[in-house]
């Protein structure tokens, strides 16, 4: 009995001393949490009043920006053009483009949310550093894969920088169209050009509540 | 509870692990050939794909030499979406129950078995064309001619789905360039060919060519109506999917080109 009972309470001292050493290694856990967390926000029948809708996006928004290493996505996304930006368009980039990317798809999920369910199907490990969660939306009759690659950054922690949706990787989107402006304009254009459409999109979101 | 449980997950993320290595690097060897600040590494990318050359001239995920008529013809697909096809569906699926829509869309991928069990095949997928032929007999029989999914639940049953542009893709056949058909929307030359082929095996069209009269079933006017059904029908579970592609797009014109592409080669590749 008794080596039972200290087994027991060993093992609640190794959970409450590493706690993150486990959930650090899934990076599925660490997708999943929030994602249903979303969920459960779009669910809430205290936002389907009018007027609450940036309320709830403010919300959404909170759970899911931590998720994301947006600097990461822009670097990805700019590619080789990354080195001509300075520092302060760097941040400034990435700045404009998280809140952009943001408003984008939580937007989208508000308007046409029908009861998707999410179906996690699993992870594979490229190396200790690189992880791929595929999960799939089920929409009625539709199933749209959508796999999540991430990254442990420099604080052990792991980030998405690039979600693949039914095999289009939103960074390589990114990175043909950004290219193709970089091409003729200057890095501070491009991110005028962002700060201009989130501009608008803001304007838009304020306009439908 | 449940929330509880979330909440300490979520707690216990933002806690760094000491133990584990700290920075994302490359894996050795590969900084050599890929330098990580020009290209960004993605070791689930095995292209590695760069989109720049040796000489850094940005390169083309597709050849789009008739770009001025497929610009025009993107405009005029999405002013057809806008205009009529969402309304059409929006009306479509206030209408007809989800039940039904869903039949509706379980026959049409049952009537066209013979265009992905022949690609199949053609690809050498024995195991895949094994599924497409189980899901049809399950679906055909126990399924009521189609109008529901048994093999649903069976993964064996649900192979990805091939058409013969994907197997030209796979005999190493490239896209040769883009093309936007009025009304069908993205393309290229080689899914055009394959487009066409596949047509021929459609249901209706088979009859025709081996000269079998069924009467209206075999006119174009039917032809022309199936595929607005089928065009509407299939819309009405993915309103919403097209407005948030471009409306996250600087150049909505590249996006889908891109997005084509990029869709077009993971499902060669699978």
């Amino acid at each position: 009995m008794i080596p039972k009972r200290i087994a027991s309470v060993l093992a609640i001292l190794i959970l409450m001393v590493f706690p993150a050493s486990a959930v650090s290694m899934d990076p599925m856990a660490i997708i999943k949490a929030p994602i249903d967390t979303v969920i459960t926000i779009l669910n809430d029948p205290q936002y389907k009043v009018a007027g609450t809708k940036s309320v709830q996006r403010d919300k959404i928004w909170k759970i899911v920006k931590p998720l994301f290493d947006f600097d990461e996505i822009s670097k990805r996304a700019v590619a080789r053009n990354w080195k001509d930006f300075t520092d302060a368009e760097k941040a400034a980039f990435a700045d404009v483009f998280a809140h952009f990317l943001g408003n984008t798809y939580i937007d989208k999920i508000q308007g046409e949310y029908h009861n998707e369910r999410i179906v996690y199907i699993g992870q594979g490990f490229y190396s200790d550093v690189y992880a791929e969660v595929r999960t799939q939306i089920v929409r009625e009759t539709v199933e749209i894969p959508v796999n999540y690659r991430m990254f442990k950054n420099g604080d052990g922690q792991w980030r998405v920088y690039d979600i693949i949706v039914e095999g289009v990787s939103l960074v390589k989107n990114y990175r043909t169209q950004f290219a193709s402006i970089l091409r003729k304009e200057k890095p501070a254009q491009l991110i005028q050009r962002l700060n201009k459409k989130l501009t608008e999109q803001n304007k838009r979101l304020a306009e439908n509540g | 509870m449940s929330l509880l449980a979330v909440f300490l997950l979520m707690v216990s993320t933002v806690w760094a692990d000491p133990s584990e290595p700290l920075t994302a690097m490359p894996p050795p060897g590969e900084e050599d050939t890929v330098p990580y600040a020009v290209v960004p590494y993605d070791p689930f990318d095995d292209d590695g794909d760069d989109i720049y050359d040796d000489e850094g001239e940005l390169l083309e995920t597709v050849a789009d030499p008739i770009s001025g008529f497929n610009r025009a013809m993107f405009v005029f697909n999405d002013k057809i979406y806008f205009w009529v096809l969402k309304p059409v569906a929006i009306g479509y699926r206030a209408v007809i129950p989800s039940p039904v829509r869903v039949s509706i869309k379980n026959v049409f991928y049952n009537l066209l078995m013979p265009v992905r069990l022949v690609n199949c095949l053609l690809q050498g997928k024995g195991k895949a064309a094994e599924g497409e032929f189980g899901r049809f007999v399950a679906n055909t029989t126990v399924g009521v001619l189609g109008l529901f999914n048994p093999a649903k639940d069976y993964p064996e049953l649900n192979p990805p789905e091939e058409d013969l542009g994907q197997t030209l893709g796979t005999y190493s056949i490239g896209n040769g360039f883009y093309i936007v058909w009025p009304v069908f929307g993205p393309s290229t030359l080689r899914d055009t060919v394959g487009s066409i082929g596949d047509w021929a095996l459609n249901p209706f069209q088979f009859m025709q060519l081996v000269n079998v009269d069924a009467g209206a079933l075999t006119s174009g006017t039917t032809n022309v109506i199936v595929y607005g059904v089928r065009t509407v029908n299939d819309t009405s579970f993915r309103i919403g999917d097209y407005e948030a592609l471009k409306n996250a797009a600087l150049d909505p014109y590249e996006a889908f080109r891109d997005a084509y592409i990029q869709n077009r080669n993971s499902r060669i590749a699978q």
